[in-house]
């Protein structure tokens, strides 16, 4: 296991390299001139040329890469645009926000995603199935702002239970985690369904039934554990996505999380701040592949020796 | 069997992976801009005393003596040397405060100084600053105080915006100070001694705001996260992104505001900022989009109010393209533009037709004769200008759902005497890209823009926009506006600070632009914000910025 988890971990090194390339050069490639943007309307060319010699941008392409990258490994990344803060010093306070809310939204979703899931499937065609299922397709068609928005009205506005935004409290963790969570929650339901319909018809779980063992042992032990590989996989992307904040909901309930950082930081043309951002995304991301990855190794230990 | 499984798997998982982010990642632009249930509403009018929608319930009362304020934008700076929008400026207000200010008529009182006088060659201008004033930290108010705060925003290492306001950069990277020096006779006198004369000066002065001078010695530009200042309201914290808090400040030299502190709380969501209202979470909110106030209606402690802004809006027109350098033809257009329905349309009414180059809250506006909305006559000037099968043209503007409904609305209009407009929407710094390039390699036809000079002078209305040193690359000049006297006028204003003279020389360059027709006059739209009716003296000026320092709860 040891290995195997080494040999993981080893190959995300040179994954990132690649990536912080790529996003550097990505970021430079947006058009228009930062340095317009941050100098405002009523700036003449002298001042944008000032405000440009400021960024470092009248540096070739390639010194400025040298310098971002001798800035990542000397934990330098910059200073935000907009205020004159260091990078860290703006994104760092956005980071509990988004992994609280990510945290509750990602657990309620897995437990009743999974849950809705193998009962469905087990349920199959009864009517505990297509409530089941009715639940999860609304949770990936209802648009996600207008859910927001109708949760706040119904249960903030009409009922005064919850506040409508920011984290002040536990009670403002529950409406924006619900939204956050909609989608996922049912992307796993119907994930775990179908991938539990299949194991459910294996020849293993038909020999588990003639063993006399009883329904319960049979899906949890058997086909629940064999569909696991598959809601594992789902489940860590769809948590990655996660990491990113959710601009959506980071609007509608008023969250400082990372997600709005990033759009505005982008409007802005903060480019430290994206570059930074970005970097972290993947990095978040490649993270939790390795974990998936190192799950597979748990659930399934042929995976190890392959 | 298995491994084929995997893949599926993983793609679908993929795919629909990315049609969720797809979904959550759409702008909220359209939230706040759609949905417009009705722009034939019954009751559109505001009235006198700027109510579109009055409270019923006058005698509602606030729970506590907090004032929270809810805004779209983001405060993202407390260092006011150091601001690049309203938001950062109103949230800095609390705090600090400046030599000069304008009141809620928009006209210049002293705020730190209680009088001063300008010199007859207008180079020299005499601040007598009020006494016994201390800064929250204790630190005396002082010319002392005034210079140290001048000196740090002149100083190039401390890379702040404002030292732009008192350093002018040349094309050739030279710097010209417009301040020869700051002499301080004694503690309460502080002179400020120009190269030039430059009128706007003490206008600008309202930015300039005084920070504690031991604190700026102990913070440095870290002063952002500890402003001192002398305002009614102390400091408590600023989380970036998420709200400001400041308290009443009990040893304030002036008269104490009614609440015990103001929280600015950050809400881009407009309907959130709405529920924020009707759960009694905020008590001010801004900016309140029109197609909110039919949700509020119901709610019975609410005040809608609406202002003027000084948001001017209109489109450019090249006058160095082929079919618009005749001005009978740019004439025809302006005729052609019901600008009624423009602001009908655009802000529900809520807004006023162009009646000058300027909105009428510049100092130096005057009412121009107005361009009738009239086809007929737009057709005949069309035909005198030898374009009766007209002619083909393109439209740039912002990306967003408004400017686009803009846009749309000005390609409708012109439709009509036979004008075929390509509406292109763009990024912003992508139509900055386009726009400021030489002239030899300028495409820009018309431009649906805006312009709000936060000075309020005549010159930052016009300069940067209609001088003809102006022209890009250097600046926003996108009409390619070049009049010799209109260039005189405005260089005039800026040398001469004497009221009478600036009258005439802004009153003859309105009247030349607008004769000009370098652009489609279009609207300024008001302001609007709403506020629980058991709140006071809390407002927006035209610009933008809100006022809390006479904020009062009713309890």
């Amino acid at each position: 296991m040891g290995r195997y988890a080494l040999k993981r971990i080893l190959n995300a090194i040179p994954l990132l390299i690649v990536i912080s390339f790529l996003i550097f050069m990505f970021i430079h490639m947006i058009p228009g001139d930062p340095a317009r943007q941050i100098a405002g309307q009523d700036a003449t060319k002298a001042d944008v040329e000032v405000v440009r010699d400021q960024l470092g941008l009248n540096d070739p392409l390639l010194v400025q890469y040298g310098k971002y990258m001798k800035g990542l490994f000397t934990g330098d990344l910059g200073y935000s645009v907009k205020n004159g803060q260091t990078v860290v010093q703006t994104i760092a306070p956005r980071f509990k926000p988004t992994i609280m809310l990510g945290l509750c939204a990602a657990v309620w979703a897995v437990i009743i995603g999974v849950l809705l899931g193998v009962v469905s499937a087990v349920m199959q065609g009864r009517t505990v199935d297509y409530i089941a299922m009715i639940i999860a397709i609304s949770g990936i068609s209802l648009p996600g702002f207008w859910l927001g928005l109708e949760l706040i009205q119904l249960f903030s506005v009409g009922l005064g239970w919850f506040p409508t935004g920011g984290l002040g409290s536990w009670k403002a963790y529950v409406l924006p985690s619900l939204t956050l969570g909609a989608g996922i929650m049912a992307i796993l339901a119907r994930f775990t369904r179908s991938s539990m319909l299949e194991t459910m018809r294996e020849d293993y779980v038909r020999t588990a039934r003639a063993k006399g063992l009883g329904e319960f042992l049979v899906v949890m032990r058997h086909a629940f554990k064999n569909s696991l590989i598959d809601i594992v996989t789902v489940g860590g992307l769809q948590i990655g996505g996660l990491l990113g904040g959710s601009v959506m909901v980071e609007t509608v309930f008023s969250i400082p999380g990372l997600g709005r950082l990033l759009v505005d930081s982008i409007n802005f043309r903060d480019y430290k701040v994206v570059q930074a951002l970005l970097l972290f995304f993947a990095l978040g991301y490649i993270i939790i592949n390795l974990i998936v990855d190192l799950l597979y190794g748990v659930i399934n230990p042929k995976v190890r020796y392959s | 069997m298995k491994n084929y499984k995997k893949l599926i798997s993983f793609l679908l998982a993929g795919t629909m992976m990315f049609s969720l982010a797809a979904c959550g990642g759409k702008s909220n632009n359209n939230s706040s801009a759609g949905g417009s249930k009705n722009a034939t509403a019954e009751n559109k009018k505001v009235d006198k005393d700027g109510n579109i929608v009055k409270a019923k319930n006058t005698d509602a009362k606030s729970e506590d003596n907090d004032l929270v304020i809810a805004i779209e934008g983001s405060v993202s700076s407390m260092d006011p040397a150091n601001i690049p929008d309203t938001n950062a400026i109103s949230a800095t207000r609390g705090v600090y405060e400046n030599l000069v200010r304008f009141d809620e008529n928009n006209k210049l009182v002293g705020q730190l100084a209680k009088d001063w006088e300008i010199s007859d060659d207008s180079l020299t201008y005499t601040f007598h600053l009020n006494e016994g004033i201390k800064f929250h930290d204790g630190t005396d108010f002082n010319s002392e105080a005034v210079k140290a705060n001048y000196d740090r925003v002149v100083d190039k290492n401390n890379n702040l915006r404002q030292r732009r306001t008192f350093i002018v950069t040349n094309d050739d990277g030279s710097e010209e100070p417009r301040v020869a020096n700051v002499e301080t006779p004694d503690a309460d006198t502080v002179v400020f001694t120009l190269t030039k004369p430059w009128s706007p000066f003490i206008n600008r002065l309202t930015q300039f705001c005084i920070i504690s001078p031991t604190a700026l010695e102990q913070y440095g530009n870290d002063i952002m996260n500890h402003p001192v200042g002398t305002g009614p309201y102390t400091f408590v914290e600023w989380e970036e992104g998420d709200h400001t808090k400041m308290k009443r400040n009990e040893n304030y030299w002036g008269d104490k505001p009614g609440v015990d502190t103001v929280t600015i709380k950050e809400a881009p969501e407009a309907g959130t900022r709405t529920a924020m209202l009707q759960t009694g979470e905020a008590d001010f909110v801004y900016p309140m989009p029109v197609d909110q106030i039919e949700a509020v209606k119901g709610t019975d402690d609410l005040n809608v109010k609406a202002s003027d802004s000084n948001i001017m809006r209109y489109v450019t027109l090249n006058m160095e393209q082929k079919e618009l350098k005749d001005p009978k033809v740019r004439e025809a257009m302006n005729h052609a533009i019901d600008k009624n329905a423009y602001i009908q349309l655009m802000y529900s009414g809520y807004g006023k037709a162009a009646t000058s180059v300027v909105p009428k809250s510049i100092s130096g506006y005057e009412e121009q004769p107005e361009y009738k909305f009239d086809l007929d006559e737009a057709k005949k000037l069309m035909k005198e200008a030898g374009y009766e099968d007209g002619f083909k043209l393109t439209l740039w503007g912002d990306n967003t759902t408004q400017e686009i409904k803009g846009m749309t609305f000005i390609k409708q209009q012109l439709q009509q005497i036979g004008i075929e407009v390509d509406v292109m929407p763009m990024e912003p710094a992508t139509i900055n890209d386009k726009i400021y390039v030489d002239k030899d390699k300028a495409n820009v036809n018309m431009w649906y823009v805006n312009w709000s000079a936060s000075d309020f002078t005549m010159d930052g209305s016009l300069r940067s926009l209609l001088h003809s040193s102006m022209i890009p690359p250097v600046s926003a000049n996108t009409a390619y506006y070049s009049d010799k006297d209109f260039d005189s006028d405005l260089d005039e204003g800026l040398t001469n600070a004497d009221a009478d003279a600036q009258a005439n020389v802004y009153a003859d360059a309105q009247e030349r632009a607008w004769k000009a027709c370098p652009w489609l006059f279009l609207g300024n739209d008001d302001v609007i914000y709403a506020e629980k009716t058991y709140l006071s003296g809390v407002y927006v000026s035209p610009d933008g910025a809100f006022n809390f320092t006479d904020a009062e709860l009713a309890q």
